[in-house]
């Protein structure tokens, strides 16, 4: 089934004289892992605000188009429903942690849709073990760090159990290791749910092997899309549009234009390290 | 960026204590016994039955109380020497309008010491003022050192204040603390630029605050579109009802148990609190002139 | 060229009011003319440091002398911020004036000077910066986030300090705008022959534009030297939880067959393997 599904769907945030997107047309499977990166200011979180239904529900401009969730308008939905069919994390970590303690945050969308106490508590105690906060749990946002804030933001999200999960650029404000983390719970998501993950996301590095397909978010449109392994061929069209390749890859395909490699590029060191190793054994295993 | 560290190698070890609003408190503590909302109702008690209470006799006796209270609450009291100047500072401004402006009436009692005289009267009835202030003062106190801005939510959540309030409510203090580490990172960057605050006047200051104005507004208005945008993505409704016209439901107060010792707790205070308005208010009982110590005092003369 | 000294920090510590130690004894010498990249995780102390270079933080233990001026002294303030600049992460708390003209006019103002003088400080800042005249009037509030940046740089140039120390320039920033402010720093570096420190977390960023590197860890410094030679060292490296770029760490998985470990680019990597398959071949 469809997760998402955009059909010309264009925005223009009033007084503004450019369409913030436009013609985006777009189709996400259910259970992918799907990136989306660009430059700052060309679309990327109109794009992700209009498939949560935050636009036009929280900001004024002129809609294209549609956007269908699960076969569903999402402007036909109320607040409640949006929140159990997609969950949103933001950037800023500091922002959305509204409550005094973590396991308030955490309980707060769930009381908010009214589920019974015992399942309060059991889905507290998953989302604490997946996201690695259970020793957080009754601390206030002072006396936790940037990076665990934006656990906490995430767990108390996948709380509610939504079957789409979108995060704007959630890695943007932390150290490596507050990155590192996030990214490790982005694995575990991808391992142990089914959801549909969407992820706004600068560090190419470390968001290409996890992600199922890549979008690039150009100018208010798509200007290119698929599986890693593709979106990374012709590394110039990406460097012109502001994405570096990781550098393992890029290094692959300078290798591959020299004409020393034809198979599918590499989208991490660890599996960038065999690829050269063969090459090198090829190369000078064979005439050296 | 905050300080904080993330490397456990770089821990120093921890005692097992609970950041309050105004201190911290052992997690082992036996005021954990008690329910917020109890809490609650000794921070209205203590902060308002002085109010009726002119006697310093007992004004000074609940201030004893307090610190009992505190010591049973395992609350490191040596921390509240921080109040002392502040004690000090309220007696000598407080004694000195007395004795400067004493409102003389001839029937007072007066004595002449150091070349001033000294109307016993005022003098009294300043010193019973100021005993009912500082019991008001460590009753709020004693709250605020053993609370946090969650047991005060629970306790006034369960007291079936509105959701919506008791939301903003947290929301409030919570932007407050976000508040106060802005200005303390904008006042370092007005340092970064050249600004000498130890070498400036009392208008220039003023005028200086006026511009964290600027900043602290700029922020606030950043972060106010993400907070509500955060909250329409976590499916929050002001009203705090639902589509299906469920109720939400409250995981955190079940958390905390309300038992017979709190039962009995609020009672005793709510009851003393009417009785003791009502003996003031009605009977005059209290009062400063049936002071045992005035009366001791007046009986020198 | 000969290296004058402009700051000299000795056994350093710094422990915050409530005790947590911050560092615990830094030696460092910070010459003309040198980018620096100070790296470590959250925790390790580079905010700190970097406020210590600047007076901001006073030494709880040790000293910090700029150009011989003890940041300990009283009423040092004003001497120290023309010598040394520090540009906070967050544009929005350093912006407290209603428009941009007097943002950068607010350092020079504090400094005594009189009001041609800051005019001629203004506009030099400002065009040093790429901060139009169009704009001075307008409020800071408005700008793009870029542009506050640069309003933020420019009022620290406007007092002119020789060292400049840039709290994670890039945070949040994309390719393209990271590379934009990393070689306006640059450009004042190789041209307005300014001492740069970035306080960063991208390696890539540290290996393209930074000479010297500085590695905290736990309140000391761990690692300090040509930025090439300290990302060469794996081994030391991962005690301080910083991992070298990507294809620095694809070039040591293959240092036996002759990449060096020192590799910083993808080009420097391709340079090297058209070398060592031609010269097999």
């Amino acid at each position: 089934m469809k997760a998402v599904v955009t059909k010309d769907l264009g925005w223009k945030y009033s007084g503004r004289k450019r369409f913030a997107i436009e013609h985006v047309d777009l189709e996400i499977e259910e259970n992918t892992f799907v990136s989306i990166v660009g430059p700052n200011e060309h679309g990327k979180t109109t794009l992700v605000s209009c498939i949560k239904g935050l636009i036009p529900s929280s900001f004024h401009g002129v809609w294209r188009g549609s956007v269908e969730i699960f076969g569903q308008d999402v402007r036909k939905l109320s607040a409640q429903r949006l929140a159990q069919e997609i969950g949103f994390v933001f950037a800023d970590p500091e922002a959305q942690f509204t409550s005094m303690t973590v396991e308030e945050e955490l309980v707060f969308g769930l009381e908010n849709i009214g589920l019974p106490l015992g399942e309060v508590k059991e889905r507290l105690d998953w989302v604490s073990q997946i996201t690695m906060i259970g020793d957080l749990l009754d601390k206030s946002p002072y006396e936790i760090s940037g990076g665990q804030k934006q656990r906490v933001a995430i767990a108390s999200v996948l709380a509610m159990r939504p079957r789409i999960i979108i995060l704007d650029e959630p890695t943007s404000m932390l150290d490596p290791l507050g990155k590192d983390f996030i990214f490790e719970i982005l694995t575990n998501i991808k391992k142990e749910t089914e959801m549909t993950v969407i992820v706004v996301e600068h560090n190419i590095e470390q968001i290409a092997p996890l992600s199922d397909v890549m979008i690039l978010m150009y100018e208010g449109s798509i200007a290119k899309s698929g599986p890693p392994e593709v979106f990374f061929e012709n590394s110039d069209f990406l460097i012109e549009h502001g994405i570096q390749p990781p550098q393992a890859t890029a290094f692959i395909d300078n290798v591959r234009k020299l004409g020393d490699y034809n198979g599918p590029l590499p989208i991490s060191l660890e599996a960038s390290i065999p690829v050269l190793a063969n090459i090198l054994d090829h190369r000078l295993g064979g005439k050296g | 960026m905050a300080q904080t560290m993330e490397l456990s190698a770089a821990k120093p070890p921890l005692r097992k204590m609970r950041r309050t609003l105004l201190g911290t408190v052992p997690v082992q503590s036996p005021i954990y016994e008690l329910h917020p909302a109890t809490r609650l109702f000794t921070l209205l008690f203590l902060g308002v039955v002085s109010l009726f209470i002119d006697l310093p006799e007992i004004n000074i006796l609940l201030i004893i109380a307090i610190f009992i209270y505190l010591r049973w609450a395992k609350v490191d009291i040596s921390g509240l020497k921080i109040y002392l100047p502040l004690t000090v500072t309220v007696a000598i401004f407080m004694f000195t309008v007395s004795i400067a402006f004493p409102g003389a009436d001839p029937n007072f009692h007066s004595f002449r010491f150091l070349g001033i005289t000294f109307y016993l009267e005022p003098l009294y009835w300043t010193f019973a003022s100021y005993w009912r202030l500082m019991a008001m003062l460590f009753g709020t106190i004693q709250y605020f050192s053993t609370n946090r801005e969650r047991e005060t939510l629970v306790a006034v959540r369960s007291l079936k204040v509105p959701f919506v309030i008791t939301y903003f409510l947290s929301l409030a203090l919570r932007s407050a603390g976000m508040f106060l580490e802005d200005m303390r990172t904008i006042r370092e960057a007005e340092r970064a630029r050249g600004l000498d605050e130890t070498s400036m006047s009392l208008r220039d200051r003023a005028k200086l605050y006026a511009m964290y104005m600027i900043p602290l507004f700029t922020l606030a208005i950043r972060r106010t579109d993400e907070i509500s945008n955060a909250l329409y993505a976590r499916g929050y409704t002001p009203s705090g009802k639902l589509e299906n016209e469920k109720q939400r439901s409250d995981y955190i107060l079940t958390q905390y148990q309300f038992r017979r010792i709190d039962t009995i707790l609020i009672a005793a205070m709510v009851i003393t609190f009417v009785l003791v308005g009502v003996l003031r208010i009605g009977f005059g009982v209290f009062a400063v002139t049936q002071s045992p110590l005035r009366i001791f005092l007046l009986s020198l003369f | 060229m000969t290296a004058e000294r402009l700051i000299e920090v000795s056994n350093l510590v710094f422990e915050y009011p409530d005790g947590t130690p911050a560092l615990r004894g830094v030696n460092l010498e910070i010459f003309s003319n040198e980018f620096i990249a100070l790296i470590g995780q959250n925790g390790s102390g580079k905010t700190t440091l970097a406020k210590c270079l600047n007076g901001l933080l006073k030494p709880t233990q040790g000293y910090v002398k700029i150009d011989d001026l003890d940041t300990r002294e009283k009423g040092t303030t004003k001497k120290i911020v023309t010598k040394v600049g520090y540009v906070f992460q967050n544009p929005d708390h350093q912006l407290f004036n209603n428009t941009i003209y007097k943002e950068i006019a607010y350092g020079p103002r504090n400094l005594g000077l009189d009001e041609k003088q800051v005019n001629e400080r203004v506009h030099e800042a400002a065009r040093v910066c790429g901060v139009e005249e169009v704009l001075f009037n307008e409020h800071p509030f408005f700008l793009t986030k870029g542009l506050r940046q640069r309003v933020a740089i420019a009022s620290i140039l406007a007092m002119r300090p020789r060292t400049i120390i840039v709290d994670e320039p890039t945070t949040g920033q994309d390719l393209r705008q990271s590379l934009e402010v990393m070689n306006f720093l640059r450009d004042l570096w190789q041209n307005e022959g300014h001492t740069i420190i970035i306080i960063t977390h991208e390696m890539p960023i540290v290996a393209q534009y930074a000479q010297r590197s500085i590695v905290l860890g736990q309140g000391k410094v761990l690692m300090d030297g040509v930025t090439r030679e300290v990302f060469a060292q794996p081994e030391l490296l991962a005690q301080t939880f910083v991992k070298p770029p990507q294809i620095t760490r694809l070039a040591q998985a293959f240092s036996h067959v002759g990449f060096s470990p020192g590799t910083l680019s993808v080009e420097e990597m391709t340079e090297q393997y058209r070398e060592i398959c031609q010269g097999k071949s």
